[in-house]
């Protein structure tokens, strides 16, 4: 008891640093008590949370915009988290899953990380481990976030080129030279040159080597 | 039945009229013949030798005396042959009517007869001149059997100058076997040969009927001591007249403790009151012995040991005075056997709810894990409450408020699975269906959330209460519920999700209907519905719906089911108000 104590003592100024994001921890129970003592203990944590009882409250409130993760009961009358976990990825809406599961759900606990939940702890709940898992969710929401962005980023100038620009892109992407381009595909290398430069100027590439990484993000 | 029939004979006294005629008639026909035969002139000359007058007188009145004399005589004989005669005829017609035949016969070897009565032909089918001729003996007629018998008995009343009277058989002439009762004595003696007068008469019938009686007496007294109840005859007031042998040992009382004393001091002081009221019924209506009458009450024996006993009285009919008959049936291996049935129904029951529990554990622990994480959080709050400077005692109370709370939550599911599981007598008790209904929900419920099942309660109000073993009720609505959950998780929730439990207060009882919305019964399944070890469920043991039908049974109602029009299955059973037996 001592040694939680002192690990509990430790780890709350680390938290309370980290909690100050707008990220918010959405609970999603089925069952009261359940919802309100993790409430509780994050709010002896000044984690920001939202509580709800069902996968539908949450999908009629969540509008996309909130950051944070969810905490979510895999078994639920209705609609169960599985479920949701679908029906967030066809929204695209990419919040990390802490799932929460309860005896002998394991072949649901197995099948929700398949599609990509960022863990599953068993009831009754270590403390520490949810509060650790929800600190993992958030780095990894934060990191996705940046990733989307910068996807998003590459595809829009990748869209504002032409056509053609596109196609030497692809080719010069792959490694090939102007002179192998330009046979392929029956123009001059002269003309080859001058997309090409257009290509790099566009996706804002000083390098070839910056141009095949943007090619490899995109494939991703 | 010997009964001669007198015919009312108008009887001439034949004294005083043919005398007094005879006298008349003798008297005229002496004066006459005096004067007809004996004229007073040829009497003159004696009349001259003596005092004529005196002469004449004395001769007149000594012929007509003479003459009265001699036609008196004359008339009376007359008359003693011809009453003589009609005396004969009389008897004759007297003997005739007897039914048997009169006799008069010596005593010797076989009875050579001198004289018979018409009765005789009737009787042996020989004529009365063939046996008086002594053509045949009556000796040969006799039964040899007999015989011997009935020689000894003759001699015997002979020499002590009594009437002997006999029963034997006789063959007839055409061979058939009669039987004969003869009554007659000795009457005098002709050379040295004892003259014997009597009657026989015919007595087959009255042999037959006895023969039949003693019969079916004997086979009754045969059925009755070999009878396994105990069979006891009692008069109006109760008093105890005739036992049987199996009554001996039922009660331990020997016929000499018993016999006279009253009916009631085999039956349990606390069980009079029962007998007292059944007494009455059959005193009442004389139909106790209709089917199913009787009641059942404990016997006590002579030791004081109690038993349960089955107790039917009939009236003994054609009696002078009222008559009973009680048959007493001992029920104790029955009762025994009951009740080993009724263990062995109950531990079944145990054991079908230790498998029950077994399936529900999953769910169970399930249902456990939500108070124990939302315990688990509780005191993690509260702890971190408490560690927090200041410490945040206000809060930390509601804190351990809630926690108290789920720990209660977590007890409480697992004390309703442990009074399901509990092994106990059955036992029967008042309850509520409705409160039942309630329990069991809580304990399916358990398996409805993990199957996203709702089950509804649809409860009518004001039920009155049912006697029943709440427990193996609680768990046959368990094991339909579980079934219909199964059948509607096979027909893909197409139906919908919703299970329902009903009560309905009928005229009899209170009808508990469970209606899923699963895949319905269909004839294959319902044929081997209820035999045990049938299973449709890859898991099932198959002994669930085969041990809920035993203990509806055993609450006197019966587990039927339906299929619902718009699919799913129903089935319901009424708990009647009156299940309580006493001795059950």
């Amino acid at each position: 008891m001592e040694a939680l104590l002192f690990i509990l003592l430790c780890l709350t100024p680390r938290i309370k640093n980290m909690t100050k994001t707008e990220q918010q921890v959405f609970i999603i129970d089925d069952d009261e008590a359940v919802r309100d003592s993790m409430s509780m203990l994050l709010d002896t944590v000044d984690l920001s949370h939202l509580c709800f009882a069902s996968a539908v409250e949450f999908l009629e409130f969540y509008d996309g915009t909130q950051h944070g993760c969810l905490v979510l009961d895999i078994r639920m009358p209705g609609m169960s988290g599985l479920e949701l976990q679908e029906r967030l990825k066809e929204r695209e809406i990419i919040l990390p899953i802490i799932f929460i599961t309860g005896h002998g759900d394991i072949p649901m606990a197995v099948e929700a990380m398949r599609k990509g939940a960022l863990d599953f702890m068993r009831k009754p709940i270590r403390e520490q481990d949810l509060l650790d898992r929800i600190q993992d969710a958030f780095k990894q929401e934060t990191g996705i976030r940046k990733e989307t962005v910068k996807r998003k980023k590459i595809t829009n100038l990748h869209a504002s080129l032409t056509l053609r620009e596109k196609e030497i892109f692809k080719l010069v992407a792959s490694g090939k030279a102007n002179k192998v381009i330009g046979f392929e595909l029956d123009i001059s290398e002269r003309t080859v040159e001058v997309h090409r430069a257009q290509v790099m100027k566009k996706l804002d590439a000083q390098t070839l080597a910056e141009l095949v990484k943007i090619k490899i993000e995109m494939e991703k | 039945m010997l009964q001669i029939n007198i015919k009312p004979y108008s009887i001439i006294s034949l004294e005083p009229p043919p005398y007094r005629l005879a006298l008349l008639v003798a008297i005229l026909s002496g004066c006459f013949a005096t004067f007809i035969i004996f004229p007073v002139e040829t009497l003159w000359p004696l009349i001259a030798v003596y005092d004529l007058s005196t002469v004449k007188r004395l001769g007149k009145l000594l012929i007509v005396l003479l003459v009265i004399l001699a036609v008196y005589r004359l008339f009376m004989e007359k008359y003693r042959v011809r009453s003589l005669l009609f005396n004969t005829e009389r008897l004759e017609t007297l003997l005739k009517n007897l039914p048997g035949m009169a006799y008069r016969c010596f005593n010797s070897k076989n009875w050579p007869m001198d004289f018979v009565s018409e009765g005789c032909y009737a009787l042996c089918g020989y004529k009365r001149s063939e046996i008086e001729n002594q053509h045949v003996l009556w000796g040969m007629f006799t039964h040899q059997d007999d015989i011997e018998a009935v020689e000894k008995s003759v001699l015997d009343a002979v020499d002590k100058g009594e009437a002997f009277e006999v029963e034997y058989r006789i063959i007839a002439r055409g061979g058939e076997e009669k039987w004969v009762w003869e009554r007659g004595r000795a009457v005098g003696r002709m050379d040295d040969e004892i003259i014997l007068e009597g009657l026989i008469t015919d007595i087959t019938d009255r042999k037959l009927a006895e023969q039949s009686l003693m019969q079916a007496e004997a086979y009754s007294k045969a059925v009755v001591d070999t009878a396994v109840e105990a069979v006891v005859s009692i008069d109006e007031e109760g008093h105890i007249e005739t036992i049987n042998l199996a009554a001996e040992n039922m009660f331990e009382y020997t016929p000499e403790m018993i016999l006279g004393e009253n009916i009631r001091c085999l039956i349990s002081p606390d069980y009079l009151e029962e007998y007292d009221q059944y007494r009455s019924h059959f005193q009442e209506d004389h139909l106790a012995h209709r089917v199913g009458g009787g009641c059942e009450v404990m016997g006590i024996r002579q030791n004081g040991s109690t038993f349960p006993m089955h107790f039917v009285v009939s009236e003994i009919l054609n009696q002078p005075d009222r008559k009973y008959v009680g048959l007493i049936r001992d029920l104790s291996v029955q009762r025994e056997a009951e009740r080993e049935v009724r263990e062995q129904r109950d531990q079944l029951a145990h054991v079908d709810r230790l498998n029950t529990l077994g399936e529900m554990a999953s769910a169970i622990a399930h249902e456990i894990n939500q108070p124990l994480t939302a315990i688990s959080m509780y005191s993690q709050t509260g702890l971190r409450l408490l560690n927090q400077k200041p410490p945040q005692n206000e809060r930390c109370l509601d804190v351990l408020y809630k926690l108290s709370i789920q720990a209660h939550r977590a007890g409480a599911i697992i004390e309703h699975s442990q009074r399901f599981s509990r092994q106990n007598e059955s036992h029967r008790e008042e309850v509520d269906c409705n409160v039942l209904l309630r329990e069991v929900h809580k304990l399916a419920e358990v398996e409805a959330r993990i199957r996203d099942i709702v089950i509804i309660l649809q409860l009518a109000g004001l039920l009155p209460m049912v006697v029943c073993d709440p427990v193996q009720i609680q768990q046959v609505v368990l094991n339909l519920l579980r079934n219909g959950m199964e059948s509607m998780k096979e027909a893909g929730y197409k139906r919908g999700n919703r299970i329902v439990v009903q009560t309905h207060r009928s005229d009899i009882g209170v009808k508990i209907s469970v209606i899923d919305s699963g895949t319905g019964i269909t004839a294959d399944v319902a044929e081997q519905l209820y035999r045990p070890f049938s299973t449709t469920k890859d898991t099932g043991t198959g002994i669930g719906l085969s041990i809920s039908r035993t203990i509806i049974r055993a609450h006197g109602a019966q587990l039927k089911f339906l299929n619902n029009e718009n699919g799913g299955v129903t089935f319901y059973f009424t708990l009647p108000y009156t299940t309580y037996k006493k001795h059950d």
